[in-house]
């Protein structure tokens, strides 16, 4: 049994060295500026934009350090303070909302692995033999636990993934068209969650609930679709808003 | 009463105040008044002169050597008490010096007092002009750019420039005032601000409350309306620019007063007043533009020869300075590069200043805040901020930064280049690793950000950078959202879904196998009596037989085959029979062991085959 478990071990561990080698396979070696994405960096540019004078690249990167650190005093206390300074309304979300992400969603994929790995293992062991079932079945119980953990990570951050940042104060629109009548005006640095996309311009619903059409120029998505390694590079030379 | 019978009535009150007002004619008192008593050169102050009376005396403008009068309104006001008619009437003068001292003005009559005026070099108080506390530019008096007041077809409003100059070049911008005169009385509302008629010049926004002043112009009261702004031309070329007003204005609904006592012509002009018509509603109300006079421009091209290369359109006269927010700071700490560029001039097209050669220095792009001094964005400063970082520890200098705009006045580019800064850089306090440039760069010592805007959201109440340790991640979207790391769980969830299958398959076959109903034929059994017979081995040839006996027997007696003992077969049968007897052979050949002989192995061979044979004939 003894040597089950260290072979079973010993299985996780090769995976997770090997998803780290690819996982890192391509970061570049140097970069002028941090080239790769963590939240103490998103966290320092966001200071750094905010000492500019660009609030709303400074919400936007955030709201990206959030990402990868939701439960970061810092990063919410300097993004509350210069969504105050500029007079953004503070967003309408729900204690549950507030709360369901707390930690790191890239750790949490490693937990969740090892989790799957875990119960497994011990659901099959526990079948095959007649001794330490009871073991066996706790350890099947952490493993399931691990993974409905990341489960329920997965499902709070997959509303991330259509969030954006207002770069300018821009109006919104009942239609996609230019020139539409406007029914309101986004704030600047203001969070809005994307419904769907149509010609250069985007359905959102504001941090207030409004809901209504906007160019998608005026908005700069929160988690990127490419996930572009130089997206910092690029924002950092950003014309100023 | 009807209409006629009134006109009668009000011709005759009039005739009879007015007979009474030159009875009682009083000398008229003058007086005059300064505001402000001192100002700079370059300021203007404000002459009122009033007079009040009976009788209103003709007020000529002051000369004084020196000083520049020009008139921006008059009003008046007549009263009548007890008979008695007064009429108060005041010219409004502004008086521009033209340079430095202390200036009588006489009195505009016999009985005024004379008002002194100070002028110094600078900084004295503020023109009355000023406007939110700056001094908005006014177009110099009796300039030859002024256009006469161009009235609407019935002489209810008008519309008017007053230009700076006529030939300018496409770019640079220049004062302009535009005045709406409005008769009192007889224009209802003005329905939106002054628009440019043509496409060649823009004109900066206009405040929503303009200057009222009054004026009179041919005998008639107009409230006038000025609004300061600033004027650029587009493209080269001879233009022509009016300036047009939506207003609403009273028309009259002229009666045709039959001729009578008076005579028709005598009171036509009276029951055609403003007054009259407001006081018995025979106006109505008319949607009308009305248009300034054209201007003609001659707009000159920018020259391409001698164009700096770094020239990005700004035309005035400016002048380029910098310094830093610091001058001290460590290896990755940003330094602040303020560059202010002061003058007159096209401010919207004066673009950031560029830092040449900035070879240790990291540089970011800079903000930029115009602070106007005249209320119209001519006069100013604006001045750009950007971040830069050190690179490299010891002193280390900022190179120098170079700025060009085209001088309208000298029809040549200038180019400004301010001098090198120095700067003592310290090491990093950390590392030094460019992940820790972006520490926060307050400092006790650094002076107060310009940029008032700036200040809300870059200077305290933040919280610390943090330390980078270790490298990030390529991509924002989380593992669990990307393809690649997806495979490695489902290729798991698959090896173990396909594990725990085959399992399981193989428990049941188990299972299967376990739970299978024994078979009762015992003619396989005769065949491993045959083979133990002729392997010699007695154990085995007794094992079968008693297998062999046991499920012929099991059928008969609807036993499971397990349940055929020997104790079950004596009970039955009997101890002494056949049976029971290879029963208790086989239990003694397995523990004790005997041998037979070919004899044994016929008979008990045959003894088998009979049994089994009888019981599947009956």
């Amino acid at each position: 049994m003894k040597g089950t478990v260290a072979t079973l071990s010993l299985s996780v561990t090769l995976i997770a060295l090997m998803a780290l080698g690819v996982a890192y396979a391509d970061i570049p070696e140097q970069a002028p500026i941090p080239s790769t994405y963590s939240a103490p960096a998103l966290y320092n540019l966001g200071n750094f934009y905010a000492r500019m004078g660009r609030p709303a690249l400074a919400v936007l990167n955030y709201e990206r350090a959030r990402v990868f650190a939701p439960s970061d005093p810092d990063v919410q206390a300097n993004l509350r303070l210069v969504r105050e300074s500029v007079g953004t309304p503070k967003p309408t979300r729900s204690w549950l909302s507030q709360h369901d992400r707390w930690s790191n969603p890239n750790v949490l994929y490693w937990v969740g692995l090892f989790g799957l790995v875990l119960a497994g293992s011990s659901l099959l062991l526990r079948r095959a033999t007649s001794t330490h079932r009871s073991a066996l079945g706790a350890c099947a119980g952490i493993g399931a636990a691990a993974m409905t953990l990341v489960l329920a990570d997965a499902s709070a951050t997959s509303s991330v993934l259509s969030e954006s940042v207002a770069m300018y104060a821009t109006p919104a629109s009942a239609s996609p068209i230019s020139g539409a009548e406007p029914l309101f005006t986004v704030p600047l640095a203001d969070v809005v969650s994307v419904e769907d996309k149509h010609a250069g311009f985007e359905l959102i619903i504001d941090s207030q609930g409004h809901k209504g059409w906007v160019a998608s120029r005026d908005l700069q998505p929160v988690i990127t679709p490419s996930g572009a390694p130089r997206e910092i590079h690029k924002v950092i030379r950003a014309p100023a808003t | 009463m009807n209409i006629r019978k009134l006109k009668w009535l009000s011709a005759a009150a009039a005739l009879t105040l007015a007979t009474a007002s030159i009875a009682e004619a009083s000398p008229p008192a003058v007086s005059q008044s300064i505001e402000p008593a001192t100002i700079a050169l370059g300021e203007a102050s404000r002459l009122t002169i009033a007079t009040s009376g009976s009788r209103t005396p003709d007020i000529t403008p002051p000369m004084v050597a020196g000083l520049e009068f020009l008139a921006v309104g008059q009003s008046q006001r007549v009263e009548s008490v007890n008979g008695v008619t007064t009429s108060t009437n005041s010219v409004t003068y502004d008086v521009i010096p033209r340079e430095a001292g202390v200036y009588t003005i006489p009195g505009a009559t016999a009985g005024a007092a004379p008002v002194v005026l100070t002028v110094n070099p600078g900084g004295g108080a503020k023109s009355p002009n000023s406007v939110g506390g700056m001094t908005v530019p006014q177009v110099a008096s009796g300039n030859p750019a002024a256009a006469p007041a161009h009235m609407n077809a019935d002489g209810t409003a008008f519309v008017r420039l007053r230009l700076a100059k006529h030939e300018l070049y496409v770019g640079e911008t220049i004062p302009v005032d535009i005045e709406v005169g409005m008769r009192d009385g007889l224009v209802a509302s003005l329905n939106g601000l002054p628009t440019l008629n043509g496409d060649e010049f823009t004109l900066n926004k206009l405040s929503s409350e303009p200057q009222r002043t009054e004026e009179v112009i041919d005998g008639q009261p107009f409230t006038l309306l000025t609004w300061h702004s600033v004027l650029s031309a587009i493209k080269p070329g001879t233009l022509s620019l009016t300036v047009e007003t939506p207003l609403t204005v009273r028309m009259q609904t002229r009666a045709r007063p039959d001729a009578g006592l008076l005579g028709e012509a005598g009171l036509d002009d009276f029951f055609n007043d403003p007054m009259f018509q407001n006081f018995f509603g025979r106006t109505t109300e008319k949607d009308v533009t009305v248009a300034s006079k054209p201007a003609d421009f001659t707009v000159l091209a920018l020259p391409t020869r001698d164009r700096p290369a770094d020239f990005a359109g700004a035309v005035g006269h400016f002048s380029l300075t910098t310094d830093l927010s610091d001058r001290t700071a460590a290896v990755g700490d940003p330094v602040t590069l303020r560059m202010h560029v002061t003058g007159t001039g096209s401010f919207a097209r004066v673009t950031a200043p560029l830092l040449q050669d900035a070879g240790h220095w990291k540089t970011y792009a800079p903000t930029s805040t115009f602070k106007e001094e005249d209320g119209i964005g001519y006069n100013g400063e604006k001045t750009f901020e950007e971040p830069v970082i050190a690179t490299q520890a010891g002193v280390q200098t900022l190179p120098p930064v170079s700025f060009s705009w085209f001088d309208p006045s000298s029809r040549q580019y200038v180019q400004a280049r301010t001098a090198p800064l120095s700067i003592d850089v310290t090491p990093a306090a950390i590392d030094g690793s460019v992940a820790h440039e972006i520490r926060p760069p307050a400092s006790p010592s650094a002076p107060p950000q310009r940029n008032a805007v700036a200040d809300a959201t870059t200077t305290s109440g933040l919280r610390a950078d943090h330390v980078i340790n270790g490298r990030g991640t390529v991509s924002l979207t989380p593992y669990y959202y990307q393809p690649k790391y997806l495979g490695v769980p489902s290729a798991l969830l698959l090896a173990f879904s396909g594990l725990w299958f085959w399992q399981r398959r193989r428990e049941l076959a188990a299972t299967e196998a376990a739970t299978a109903k024994p078979s009762l034929d015992p003619q396989p059994l005769v065949q491993v009596m045959d083979d133990a017979r002729a392997a010699g081995d007695p154990d085995l040839f007794f094992k079968s037989a008693r297998a062999a006996l046991q499920r012929n027997l099991a059928s008969q007696w609807q036993l499971t085959p397990e349940a055929i003992t020997l104790e079950e077969v004596n009970a039955r049968i009997g101890p002494t029979s056949d049976v029971a007897r290879l029963f208790a052979l086989a239990d003694e050949t397995a523990y004790a062991g005997i041998r037979l002989s070919p004899i044994d192995y016929q008979q008990w061979t045959t003894f088998v085959r009979g049994h089994i044979n009888a019981r599947a004939i009956s």
